[in-house]
């Protein structure tokens, strides 16, 4: 196995087209490195991204967020900038594995690692990010266009995140986001769900919803936002979107839980980030 | 020594000695140690519960550059042998578990070694085990202790049969008893497959010294398994020499045999150094594991709340191989009615061999499975008496000078009623319920031994000496494995030698060196290499004393040692050196050491299928109590208090036994709420600590320790083991705490959210 | 059987920079272990479970086992060992051993290591804080009261010294 270390974003770009499927990127590693411990993956040559310091900044413009691809989970929950106008992402990112990991996990590999329970992805969709991909020519893809099945995303084999690009909340806005797992740091979610909801009153302008471990990839819960969306929230319309939860998810049984159980808790943690974003 | 002489070391806080090496990283446990010149070493496992092996072709394997030796059955002079777990008088009663070293034949659970190899770098190893090839055809497998106790279940090993024992405890007649009844509480409970979890995985290392002497420097609990690896070898006992290192924690799953036959067979093999060293996954996946029990209890009782009877069937899964299981059965039977005074019991216990990974000993042996059972019962009979927990059990529990139902007689204090008011007291007030958490508290006392069954014929021996310039060498047999185990014997030696703690250098677990001291098992080292320490060290003070009272000429009684020096206590201020008292006796050829043997009481059982009389030296009693959050929605459930009240008879170290206690509670904490090797169909679908959930500093409670010092123990000083009396009644206190909270009760451990969220739903359609 | 190549790598451990010939496979954790001798950095998962392989990479504790010997290339990383001698206890040092936070040990040279990647950052951490600071390294043997005491005792005693150089 051969390791290249490139200088900047064209070189990487020259070596991903170079090898194509014989390469694996790497940045924190945290998933990479198992991976290759355990030989689910043999790549011919790694090409470390970790050092290039260009691509680690957290940066904002009037309307949005601008997250370099290398910024790691602990600078997402530690900074001011997201604490303020994306703080469900820091939530999340606070949640994510345990301090060590995140230390080193980055924004980029957890989305282009596809877990379906990624803790970043979650709230992200309730954001509406883009994904800045950078392959022969820069596109940018929603983030609910992003994933495709467990562990796959749009991703071409010549492609990288580059920036993922958070629009700012609304300073009105509410946002929550609930991790169900088994313990209380290092669990992998059974479910998490996370709402960024605009209201007027009672009466709800925008609702985004994330769900993730409910599904083959991250998903939004297009539905229920539908059902909220200018909509007066009732406890009945509540009630009602904590019922048709179930039929938007297609959770499966694990050892850590069973499909029932995922089911049902998407509906209990649902109820729940609806009242705390309503209170 | 006098009984009113004040301590002076006993019983304080002192910081443990090895502490000290390892705060600043000087330890060299067992993987950190290597030599010029050796090979890693692999173990090939198989990844069928259940198969015939057809072949096994290793010439690719051989071939490969680097690598040293590839080893299988066939190569092994004795593969398979019994272990004998270190005891040396010979019981019989199926005691004595066979052992295989690599698989020949056949498979019998997921994970058992196939073949060996050593190569010259870990990656060659590795890819040596890819090229072995060994064609299995899969079998048919049984993997429910009960379906494998039917007559016609397919058998997991040739030629014997799947119950490995029988035994029962009977006193008085049960029908009677529960004539008397007024209330019959009935269920069955299950408990699960746990893993020891320690942080160090299984490692050693292997080499021929220069007079060929097979050396094996390995995290262990027990070196006298040398004479079972000088078996498989066949050779003499005395040309196979075990080191003991540190010990990265042990909890009963270092206590059998794991990396040394196979460190000794390629080093045998080769000639050369040999270094093995489990992965995460390689440990979990075949180390022994903790019992899973399915236990059908009915007790009864008056309405006032007195006992009247209990019957009890026990089954456990002993796994593909015997190891500990008879072991680890008998605890249990011993302990199935728990510390009751109940006049009526009858207990039948099975341990029964599947294709699952085999289990053995693991921190409780056999008592914390009991008493998840018997104190979900007691809980029970309070709900259905109105009677309040601790009420119920204070009316019922066995006191001094009574028997348990095995007829043993509780020579010893048994402190239960004052650790249950303890737990009681420090639950202090309820924390207020808010949203949908509900608040429950619940509360659990257990039994468990210390020191080995008697008809073993314990002993141990510890070796005291003075130096020259007043320092103390002691030198035992013992295995350190985290406990405090080494320094608690120099904390005494230290208090009768009237030296401080500084001037004592110990040395443990080496089979050729130091005397033989048994194993870090069955909370036995306080207990027996306590005592022998004590007997060893006092013997050198009488030396010391008797040749002082000569030089002072004063009356020996009127003597003692303190800080270095021989004085007198009546104030006379007439003292001498410790030194130069050392010296007078060198030069007057007088012995400067001792060796002492410790026994502990032998008695023999007459018969192993009726259990009766004295099995155990003694026990120690204790009580738990949880206050628990339940989510009543999700099933989380979060310990907000722990409190665990011990008589230890005397606190030896006081820190050592606070962080005994401590650790314990979180062991059993996790016993309760999310440790569990899932196997399915004999395949481990928790193969690392992602799958497998020990509590995390997130998860835990300040756990709160009450101490009792009865002085009553039959240690050192009056101490009692604690280490795994810790763990016993911790998850009875918790499952008794959630069912406080909802008003439900879970049988089956772990008490994960799904089970919670499940039997709540279930109470609210039945209205 | 084809070998795998080989780089130079370079780290300044604890102060001290240290060079090897290392794969693209080799972990930071492997590395110090079993090329530069630094043993007290341990094993006790793999993957990224347990912490015992915790260092300061960067004054930041990682896993070691979770990073490529060759991304830590030019770094400093600092172990229990660089923290602290017998000469010169660290405060943490001395608070584990007084405490009794340390037991069989072998998950105290991830903690230790991690309580002052802590400590640096936030010298007044609260037991919560301390507690989720910690909370991914295991520990079996103490049910982490003791290690929570004693990163709190060590805290103080830094915070003491410090306010009397002033
Ligand atoms: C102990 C442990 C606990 C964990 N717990 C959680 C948890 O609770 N929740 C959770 O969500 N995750 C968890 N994870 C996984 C999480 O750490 C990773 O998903 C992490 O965020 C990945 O980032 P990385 O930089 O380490 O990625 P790497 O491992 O370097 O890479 C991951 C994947 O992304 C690719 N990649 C990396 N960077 C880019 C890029 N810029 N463009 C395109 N592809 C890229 C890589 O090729 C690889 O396929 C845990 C991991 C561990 C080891
Ligand atoms: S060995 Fe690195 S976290 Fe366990
Ligand atoms: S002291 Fe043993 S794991 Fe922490």
């Amino acid at each position: 196995m051969e390791y290249i270390r490139p200088q900047n974003l064209k070189e990487i770009l020259h070596l991903m087209k170079q090898w194509k499927k014989k390469a694996t990127l790497i940045a924190g590693g945290t998933n990479v490195i198992p991976d290759l411990r355990a030989r689910a993956i043999r790549p011919e040559v790694l090409i470390d991204i970790s050092q290039l310091k260009g691509l680690s900044y957290i940066k904002e413009d009037k309307k949005k967020i601008h997250i370099g691809a290398l910024t790691t989970v602990s600078e997402l929950a530690s900074s001011k900038i997201i604490q303020k106008w994306a703080p469900l992402l820091s939530e999340a990112a606070n949640q994510l594995g345990n301090p060590l990991v995140r230390n080193r996990a980055t924004i980029a590999g957890n989305l282009a690692d596809g877990s379906p329970a990624a803790d970043t992805a979650v709230p992200l969709l309730a954001l509406e990010a883009i994904i800045v991909i950078q392959g022969g020519k820069e596109k940018q893809v929603p983030i609910h266009q992003f994933f495709v099945g467990p562990n796959q995303t749009v991703l071409k084999r010549d492609e990288m995140i580059k920036e993922v690009i958070v629009p700012k909340c609304n300073p009105n806005a509410k946002t929550a986001y609930f991790k169900l797992g088994l313990r209380n740091s290092m669990a992998v979610s059974v479910v998490s769900i996370a709402v960024l909801m605009e209201m007027e009153k009672t009466f709800c302008k925008k609702a985004r919803i994330g769900c993730g471990a409910v599904a083959p990839k991250p998903i939004r819960a297009y539905r229920i936002e539908e059902m909220l969306e200018n909509h007066e929230l009732t406890e009945r319309l509540l009630r009602a979107c904590c019922e048709t939860i179930g039929k938007e998810i297609s959770p499966i049984s694990d050892i850590r839980a069973s499909k029932e159980y995922r089911t049902e808790m998407a509906s209990v943690l649902l109820k729940r980030v609806m009242k705390r974003v309503t209170q | 020594m006098n009984e009113k002489t004040e301590l002076r070391i006993i019983g304080k806080p002192i910081p443990r000695h090895d502490a000290w090496e390892k705060a600043f990283g000087l330890t060299c446990y067992a993987a950190d140690f290597s030599l010029p010149g050796m090979l890693y070493g692999k173990v090939l496992r198989s990844n069928y519960p259940s198969a015939r092996i057809l072949s096994v072709n290793t010439s690719r394997a051989e071939r490969l550059k680097g690598v040293k030796a590839v080893l299988t059955a066939k190569d092994v002079p004795r593969n398979e042998s019994v272990t004998r777990f270190g005891q040396t008088h010979v019981v019989g009663g199926g005691f004595e578990g066979l052992y295989r070293v690599l698989a020949d034949r056949k498979v019998h659970f997921m994970g058992e070694a196939v073949a060996l190899v050593a190569a010259e770098a870990e990656e060659i190893a590795e890819k040596a085990l890819e090229l072995i090839r060994v064609d299995y055809e899969p079998l048919p497998g049984i993997f429910d202790p009960i379906e494998a106790m039917k007559p016609d279940a397919p058998l997991v090993q040739e030629g014997r049969p799947n119950i490995i024992t029988h035994y029962e405890v009977v006193k008085g007649d049960v029908k009677m008893g529960f004539s008397e009844a007024d209330i019959i509480v009935e269920n069955t409970y299950r408990v699960p497959f746990v893993d020891h979890a320690y942080l160090e995985p299984e490692s050693g290392m292997a080499w021929i010294d220069e007079d060929g002497v097979i050396t094996i420097r390995v995290s262990t609990q027990v070196i006298e398994h040398f004479r079972g690896i000088a078996d498989v070898l066949n050779l003499p006992h005395n040309r196979v020499r075990v080191i003991g290192t540190y010990v990265g924690g042990g909890f009963g799953g270092k206590e059998d045999i794991t990396v040394e036959a196979f460190l000794a067979l390629l080093t045998y093999k080769t000639g050369r150094p040999v270094k093995l060293t489990y992965t995460r996954e390689e440990s979990i996946l075949s180390h022994s594991k903790r019992h899973p029990y399915v236990m059908i209890y009915k007790t009864g009782a008056k309405k006032d709340g007195r006992l009247t009877a209990l019957e009890a069937k026990l089954v456990s899964d002993a796994g593909a191989y015997v190891y500990l299981s008879p072991w680890v059965l008998l605890y249990s039977m011993v302990n199935a009615a728990g510390p009751y005074r109940i006049p009526h019991v009858k207990v039948d216990g099975y341990t029964v061999l599947t294709n699952n990974t085999f289990t053995s000993a693991n921190r409780g042996f056999g008592a914390p499975q009991v008493c998840f059972a018997y104190e979900s019962q007691m809980d029970e009979l309070a709900r259905r008496t109105g009677l309040e927990p601790e009420k119920i059990r204070m009316m019922n529990y066995l006191e001094k000078g009574e028997a348990l139902a095995t007829g043993q007689i509780l020579e010893r204090h048994v402190a239960l009623q004052e650790t249950t008011e303890k737990v009681i007291e420090a639950l202090e007030e309820r924390t207020l319920p808010s949203g949908q958490m509900r608040i429950g508290r619940g509360i659990a006392s257990g039994m468990t031994s210390y020191g080995r069954m008697v008809f073993l014929h314990d002993t141990s021996r510890s070796h005291v000496s003075i130096e020259m310039d007043g320092s103390v060498t002691i030198r035992a047999g013992i295995q350190d494995i985290g406990g405090g185990q080494a320094s608690s014997l120099c904390q005494i030696t230290a208090e009768i030698l009237g030296v401080p703690i500084e001037d004592i250098k110990i040395y443990i677990a080496d089979t050729a060196l130091t005397p033989f001291a048994g194993t870090t098992t069955a909370t036995r080292q306080l207990y027996m290499s306590g005592n022998a320490t004590l007997m060893a060290a006092l013997e050198v003070r009488k030396v010391l004393v008797h040749k002082a009272a000569g030089m002072l000429g004063i009356d020996p009684e009127s003597l003692d040692l303190v800080d270095r020096e021989v004085i007198d206590k009546e104030g006379t201020g007439k003292s001498l050196p410790l030194k130069e008292v050392v010296r007078a006796c060198a030069s007057d050829g007088v012995p400067l050491y001792h060796v002492a043997l410790f026994k502990a009481p032998f008695r023999n059982i007459a018969q192993f299928e009726r259990i009766e009389g004295q099995v155990f030296p003694d026990f120690t009693f204790g009580t738990h109590g949880a206050e628990v959050a339940v989510d009543e929605e999700t099933g989380r459930i979060q310990v907000l208090k722990l409190i665990s009240s011990f008589d230890v008879g005397r606190a030896i170290n006081r820190l050592s036994v606070e962080g005994q206690i401590e650790g314990g509670a979180i062991y059993g904490m996790g016993y309760s709420l999310t440790e569990e090797v899932i196997l399915n169909q004999g395949i481990t679908m928790t193969p690392s600590f992602s799958e497998y959930l020990l509590p995390t500093s997130m998860d835990v409670p300040d756990v709160e320790t009450i101490l009792i010092e009865s002085g009553d123990g039959v240690g050192p000083f009056g101490a009692k083991g604690v280490g795994e009396p810790s763990v016993c009644s911790v998850a009875p206190a918790i499952a008794n705490a959630v069912f406080n909270a909802i008003g439900v009760r879970i049988y089956d451990l772990p008490l994960t959210p799904e089970k919670i969220v499940k039997a709540l739903k279930e109470k609210k359609d039945m209205g | 059987m084809k070998v795998s190549k080989t780089y130079p790598l370079k780290l300044n451990v604890n102060g001290e920079w240290k060079k090897a010939e290392v794969t693209p496979r080799e972990t930071l954790l492997h590395v110090m272990r079993e090329r530069l001798s630094h043993t007290e950095v341990k094993e006790g998962c793999g993957k990224g479970d347990c912490g015992a392989c915790a260092v300061l990479l960067d004054g930041k504790p990682v896993n070691a086992c979770l990073t490529l010997a060759l991304q830590a290339d030019g770094q400093r990383v600092v172990t229990l060992k660089g923290i602290g001698t017998p000469d010169k206890p660290h405060p943490l040092q001395e608070s584990f051993i007084k405490k009794g936070a340390i037991q069989c040990g072998f998950c105290s040279a991830g903690m230790i290591v991690t309580a002052k990647g802590l400590l640096d950052k936030n010298p007044k951490p609260s037991r919560e804080e301390i507690g989720k600071a910690i909370s991914g390294n295991l520990c079996r043997c103490t049910g982490y009261k003791k290690i929570i005491e004693a990163i709190e005792e060590a805290a103080l005693k830094l915070r003491r010294t410090k306010n009397d150089r002033r």
